[in-house]
């Protein structure tokens, strides 16, 4: 006897796309703009660069031949703008499911002032406007910059502490976590608000902060109030389901010889993880090439079923194998088998 | 005697320049926009104190004949500081240069290479320096001024 390992086949098998594909597509999104986070041409002034200006004139003497003039110089310092910006990058609901731990959210902060500033970040995890509360456990910046979380590589943010300190135009990804309320139903909404307020003050636009600016000058609050949030999303996905499929094989020897008129048992497996259940779950499966249904073979859940398509929920379509399994509840698990032949 | 000499240097600002028969000063102002209770927008301007990006500023220069004679041709040029993007002359008369002062004309009548070799209109903010040149000769005792307007990068 042996078990061979198959990838599920089931036609009616309703995955859930692996959660992290997407933050590898965001990743894939964000590492370019990482490079291009300084476009040199659009470039504000930098704070503490001081601006000159002087006019020249030139005019004929009186007695013949030119003169030349230069007015005085007049200077005038740029001072520091205070601006931030904050946006959700997910490009989606982060899927996840009742009861998780440290789900992740990712956001970039960046710096749209024109002076070397610090960000103080906040997660607002019970703003509203959603369906559950999701509890936010920390806040972690993007310490290797490749936009994706990396537990235990990534640097766990300390208010006050570590406040990511940003070049004008210069940004930081910054990852929220968060644990998922048991109690969130299936489809449900959980929102955090990334919160990033600039450290020397913000308020309304125009407010300025003598002598606090880069260069020394004053920082004076831009049009964002220096003070920038987005609102971040968790779908809750009460429950997922998983396929595996298997197959054993027994030859007319007792041996497990794939010779004509050995017998292959096929066990589909479908496992309903996290809570609620899943309606209308439906197992399907095509008998392979080479091979020959056996009548009367078909299983779930040990107990036979007809090969008609009758009351019972299982069925043989004359290409393949097909068992309703109706609802069925997370945390539990459906067995169908059945036969083939080996021509 | 001391204070005499302070004084002195304060009445006459460029005193290097004393034997010039023209004094060419400038000013910077920012334009600072409020809007009144019902909501009109009033527009004035004010010594640079705080100053970020985007904002408006004005350059005014002072010219003046101190001399005896006429100051005939009279032309005065002031190049675009770096970090200001040019916004329109206030002062009419203006010609523009977008190549850096080495040639002039209206700036509907200047162009500007792309990258790839072509050419387009310039725009105001391809100016570099503008100038203006005087029709009339400046009389003893005539005065003036000459404005144009910037935003800080």
């Amino acid at each position: 006897m042996r078990d061979l390992k198959l990838m599920p086949t089931c036609g009616s098998a309703k995955r859930m796309a692996p959660r992290h594909w997407r933050f590898i597509k965001a990743a894939m999104l964000t590492a370019g703009s990482l490079h291009a986070a300084a476009p040199a041409a659009a470039a504000r002034t930098p704070a503490g660069t001081v601006i000159n200006n002087s006019a020249s004139a030139t005019y004929d003497l009186p007695g013949g031949g030119q003169d030349t003039i230069t007015s005085n110089m007049v200077s005038l310092t740029v001072d520091e703008l205070l601006d931030v910006g904050v946006a959700w990058t997910d490009g989606g609901d982060s899927v996840v499911t009742p009861g998780a731990l440290s789900q992740v959210l990712t956001y970039r902060v960046t710096n749209a002032g024109n002076g070397s500033e610090a960000f103080r970040l906040t997660a607002r995890d019970n703003a509203g406007g959603d369906d559950f509360d999701p509890v936010t456990t920390s806040i972690v910046l993007d310490g290797n910059g490749n936009g994706i979380y990396d537990p235990g590589l990534d640097i766990v943010y300390v208010p006050g502490g570590n406040d990511p300190v940003l070049a004008p135009d210069a940004s930081v990804v910054a990852f929220v976590l968060s644990t998922i309320p048991a109690g969130a139903a299936n489809g449900q909404r959980g929102r955090v608000d990334l919160v990033a307020v600039a450290d020397t003050g913000s308020g309304a636009p125009g407010t300025s902060f003598a002598g606090q600016g880069q260069g020394g000058g004053d920082a004076v609050v831009g049009a964002t109030g220096a003070d920038a949030e987005d609102d971040g999303y968790y779908a809750a996905a009460a429950a997922t389901v998983t396929f595996v499929k298997s197959a054993t094989v027994a030859d007319a020897f007792g041996g497990t010889a794939h010779v004509p008129g050995a017998i292959i048992t096929y066990r589909l497996t479908a496992t309903v993880s996290g809570a609620g259940s899943l309606a209308n779950l439906r197992i399907a499966d095509a008998i392979p090439p080479g091979s020959t249904f056996r009548t009367g073979s078909i299983t779930l859940e040990g107990a036979g079923l007809t090969d008609n398509a009758d009351a019972d929920a299982g069925e043989f379509t004359g290409s393949g194998i097909a068992v309703r399994l109706g609802s069925v509840a997370a945390g539990s698990t459906r067995i169908v088998t059945f036969q083939v032949a080996i021509d | 005697m001391k204070l005499m000499l302070i004084l002195s240097a304060m009445l006459l600002p460029s005193a290097g320049l004393a034997q010039n028969q023209v004094s060419l000063d400038s000013e910077i102002f920012v334009e600072r926009t409020t809007h009144a209770p019902n909501g009109a927008a009033q527009v004035a301007l004010e010594a640079p104190g705080v100053v970020t990006p985007g904002d408006p500023i004005v350059f005014v220069l002072h010219y003046r004949n101190n001399g005896t004679a006429p100051a005939a041709a009279f032309v005065v040029t002031n190049p675009i500081p770096q970090s200001v993007s040019f916004a329109g002359a206030q002062s009419a008369g203006a010609e523009y240069s977008v190549d850096g002062g080495r040639s002039w004309g209206a700036l509907a009548a200047l162009t500007v290479r792309n990258p790839d070799g072509t050419r387009r209109p310039a725009a105001a903010t391809d100016v570099t320096h503008i100038r203006w040149r005087l029709a009339q000769a400046i009389p003893p005792g005539g005065r003036g001024e000459l404005r144009f307007r910037g935003v800080v990068k």
